[in-house]
């Protein structure tokens, strides 16, 4: 028998300043060539996982470390992370911080140069990894002017150029908009099948480890499950009792008891869905699909007999080096609404967002909000009427209290003391975090803080909230509580504008959606308008999620799997 | 926000050996410390100033405009505290000071245009290679090169922050120097926090590419030496040559001054 090619024999670890083991007894071996991926809710021990198997764990983070690591046959107690890094590459989820070089060129050859790789073979590993990750025609391009796709297959091509026989990426695509993850996957897919390299990557976005050979299940640092990927993924309820996303298609199928031909046939893509779906002479039942759209048109047109709360016509945007950012947007946002934007990164969604609370002026066009010009009422006055919530809530948060960072809005606009304090106790309400008042927000998980950033910004009581990308970083469940919060808020009047790149998130939670390509509205309407032109989706990068994918196969567009199943009729139904 | 310091043109500057750029940086900084009086700083003032114009760098001066002019009036006024003349002007101030203080703020402003030239000419890797080249060791070179890098980073960060509490209804834009300053404190711990985080991943990522892996290193980029570089090289020497000459021929010196 062969050795693994990577080894982890009864692995424990705890971060220094800490109570409770990160990861406990993890017993792993994965040989030459396998893909495994790691899935588990926030706080699992997947990074922690992840950055032990090229020694940063316990070279670069202190901590008591039980158990070995073996790669290759060297543990990585004896070696140091460079040593290391010849046989493990490592790929971060942030790929920002990870790139540092002028020139794509040089980011690939920082590697080899730091093992004295002959120049003429640097040059030939440039040359192999930017072309496999599809990057040559970038090669003197500085990296900073690269789309965070492009980014991160740089990383991947400047981990690669060393050579390893494991690869590990710690949750590559968790910022990328749905074509650039493919675009991460498409390479994974093809490494996956080099014999000469094993995988290992952390992820949750479930459709997307369809093709891994086995999917391990981590929760509070322990191993719940590890078995062939089909298997795991068919195992809805598993994956959901984790707080991990379960196939939409898969879920649909359970739910409808389809028990035959066995449950290990669960279908799990929406080709396989379409067919299982008409084998089982299951038929989507026309009158009840048309109630279902017939009811959305009504409240369309009840939106639109209103005065729009946002008006842009034409609106133009260029940036002081000369980069036209938005070019021609016209559109309305009625109050009361809850819409997404949604679109490449790089689109220019965030400057679209950015005009709706006057941080950005237009250039050109017009943009009024609430019947005035952006202009004449200036960033602090409309800071009252919206509020715009940050993608990263640590740009946002300075306070060392829970308390001080939401009463701040509050404050600023001298508001009196009693009704700050109760502004505060309401709105911590609100995002589910009663009695929060005097923590410590530093201290708290990115979903804790994320809240604490949504807090901040209603206790100033705005009519309309943006949220800029409020889901990335967070696990399903996490997601999940998230939305339902911002769904609450929309049901008690609140004006709802969120960018997201989580499909999922818009399919469940937008009545409305924007799609922007290159500065331009390149599609708008209902959320089931929206994902029932696929084709059209595609060539703004976007894709609809699998389920969404095998209802348009069926010919009608559904967004839930409870949907579908109000709809279906006939067969075993 | 574009916060890269390097501009990307191809101008015969920019096409300069690195090794030849830190040279002419350094003979500058030696030339412009052989003069007090303004008037004989004033050709090296004027070389410099090619140099910007040349190297298309002027763009990068501007952005930090603000820092110079405070820079400049404050060294205008505050040399004066530590030199006097015989010629009294008004309070602390003589003639003989006020062209003292003048010539240290050429100088120093001639300083940060070139380094300015230098960092706007020159990518991050050829500075280092330039350095290491010339015997610095390889690991110190990349500390200098991880420094510049974090300006723009930090610059971006900033720029976050400071939006994300203007949509809070923070007033940065009104009010006088002391009070945005006031406002402007709590910035910096989102800031700083940030810059933590992303030197964090940064090391991380050194390391797992094999940063220090090896006491040897190769070098993929290449640099050469060409006719027009040995040519500015001697135009330079020559300059610092007859400026250190007439140092000590005793020109450039402002009579009648004294220094504390």
């Amino acid at each position: 028998m062969t050795e693994p090619t990577l080894l982890i024999q009864d692995l424990t670890y705890r971060y220094r300043g800490t109570k409770e083991n990160a990861i406990e007894s993890i017993n792993l071996a994965l040989e030459r060539g396998e893909f495994l991926v790691l899935m588990g809710p926030t706080g699992a021990g997947k990074s922690t996982l992840a950055t032990c198997i090229n020694g940063l764990i316990p070279h670069f983070h202190k901590g008591k470390l039980e158990g070995n690591v073996i790669v290759c046959g060297k543990n990585t107690r004896d070696h140091t992370v460079a040593q290391m890094a010849e046989d493990v590459g490592l790929v971060f989820q942030d790929f920002e911080a990870q790139l540092f070089s002028t020139n794509v060129e040089l980011e690939v050859a920082f590697g080899p140069e730091n093992f004295a790789v002959p120049r003429e073979e640097i040059g030939q590993r440039i040359g192999e990894n930017l072309a496999y990750v599809g990057l040559s025609d970038f090669r003197n391009r500085p990296p900073s002017t690269l789309s965070g796709g492009q980014k991160q297959k740089l990383a991947v091509a400047s981990v690669l150029a060393l050579q390893p026989k494991v690869l590990v990426m710690d949750e590559p695509t968790t910022d990328l908009d749905p074509i650039s993850k493919m675009g991460i996957f498409e390479i994974t897919n093809r490494l996956r099948q080099r014999s000469d390299l094993t995988l290992l990557v952390v992820e949750h976005e479930t459709e997307e480890v369809l093709h891994a050979s086995r999917i391990a299940l981590l929760k509070d640092g322990r191993l719940v499950k590890v078995g062939s990927a089909h298997e795991i993924l068919r195992d809805v309820d598993l994956i959901e009792s984790l707080g991990l996303m379960p196939l939409g298609i898969t879920r649909f199928f359970k739910d409808m008891c389809f028990e035959t031909p066995a449950a290990v046939d669960l279908p799990l893509l929406p080709v396989e869905a379409e067919t299982a779906y008409r084998n089982n002479s299951w038929q989507v039942c026309p009158q009840t699909y048309e109630a279902l759209v017939a009811k959305e048109a009504e409240t369309e047109q009840t939106f639109r007999a209103k005065e729009p709360l946002i008006r842009c016509r034409d609106l133009e945007f260029s940036y002081p080096n000369g980069v036209k950012a938005l070019d021609g947007i016209s559109l309305d946002i009625y109050p009361g609404d809850i819409v997404a934007i949604v679109g490449q990164n790089g689109s220019g969604k965030t400057t679209l967002a950015k005009h709706f609370n006057g941080l950005l002026l237009p250039t050109g066009g017009m943009i009024t909000v609430n019947g005035k010009t952006t202009k004449e009422q200036g960033i602090f006055r409309l800071g009252q009427s919206v509020g715009y919530v940050f993608q990263n809530p640590d740009h946002q948060i300075f306070s060392e209290t829970v308390y001080d960072e939401v009463s701040f809005g509050p404050r600023l606009r001298g508001l009196p003391a009693d009704q700050i304090k109760a502004r505060v106790t309401e709105t911590l309400k609100a995002v589910g975090l009663e009695g929060a008042e005097e923590e410590d927000p530093f201290s708290m998980t990115k979903s804790g803080r994320q809240r604490v950033a949504v807090a901040a910004v209603l206790a100033v009581q705005p009519d309309v909230l943006i949220l800029d990308e409020p889901t990335t970083g967070l696990d399903y469940r996490e997601q999940r509580s998230m939305m339902d919060m911002v769904r609450r808020l929309n049901e008690n009047g609140s004006t709802i504008i969120f960018i997201t790149h989580h499909m999922w998130v818009v399919a469940e939670y937008a009545r409305k959606v924007f799609v922007v390509k290159d500065g331009r509205l390149f599609l708008e309407g209902t959320t089931r308008e929206v994902f029932s032109h696929e084709q059209a989706l595609l060539e703004a990068s976007l894709r609809p999620p699998h389920f969404i994918q095998f209802t348009n196969l069926l010919g009608h567009t559904m967004l839930r799997p409870a949907e579908l199943i109000a709809c279906t009729k006939g067969g075993g139904a | 926000m574009e916060a890269e310091l390097y501009l990307d043109y191809n101008t015969s500057y920019h096409r300069l050996d690195a090794r030849t750029k830190i040279i002419v940086f350094l003979c500058i900084f030696i030339g412009v410390l052989m003069f007090q009086d303004p008037r004989w700083l004033i050709p090296t003032f004027l070389l410099v100033l090619v140099q910007l114009l040349v190297s298309r760098s002027a763009k990068n001066l501007q952005r930090i405009r603000y820092v110079l002019l405070v820079m400049s009036i404050s060294s205008i006024v505050l040399w004066n505290f530590f030199a006097s003349g015989a010629t009294p002007l008004f309070w602390v101030f003589d003639v003989e000071s006020m062209y003292y203080a003048l010539g240290r703020t050429i100088l120093i402003f001639s300083i940060v245009t070139m380094g300015v030239i230098l960092i706007s000419t020159t990518r991050n890797e050829e500075l280092i290679m330039g350095m290491i080249k010339m015997g610095l060791p390889y690991r110190v070179g990349f500390a200098i090169s991880t420094s510049l890098r974090l300006v723009p980073t930090v610059a971006a960060s900033l720029t976050t922050i400071s939006q994300a509490q203007r949509s809070r209804g923070l007033d940065l834009e009104s009010g006088n120097v002391f009070e945005r300053v006031k406002k402007f404190l709590p910035l910096l711990v989102p800031v700083f926090l940030s810059t933590i985080r992303n030197t964090n991943i940064f090391g991380m990522a050194l390391e797992s590419r094999g940063f220090g892996a090896r006491d040897d290193r190769t070098y993929y980029l290449q640099m050469q030496m060409t006719k027009v570089d040995w040519a500015a090289l001697a135009f330079f020497f020559l300059y610092v040559a007859v400026s250190i000459w007439l140092n000590v021929a005793g020109y450039g010196k402002i009579v009648g001054l004294v220094r504390f």
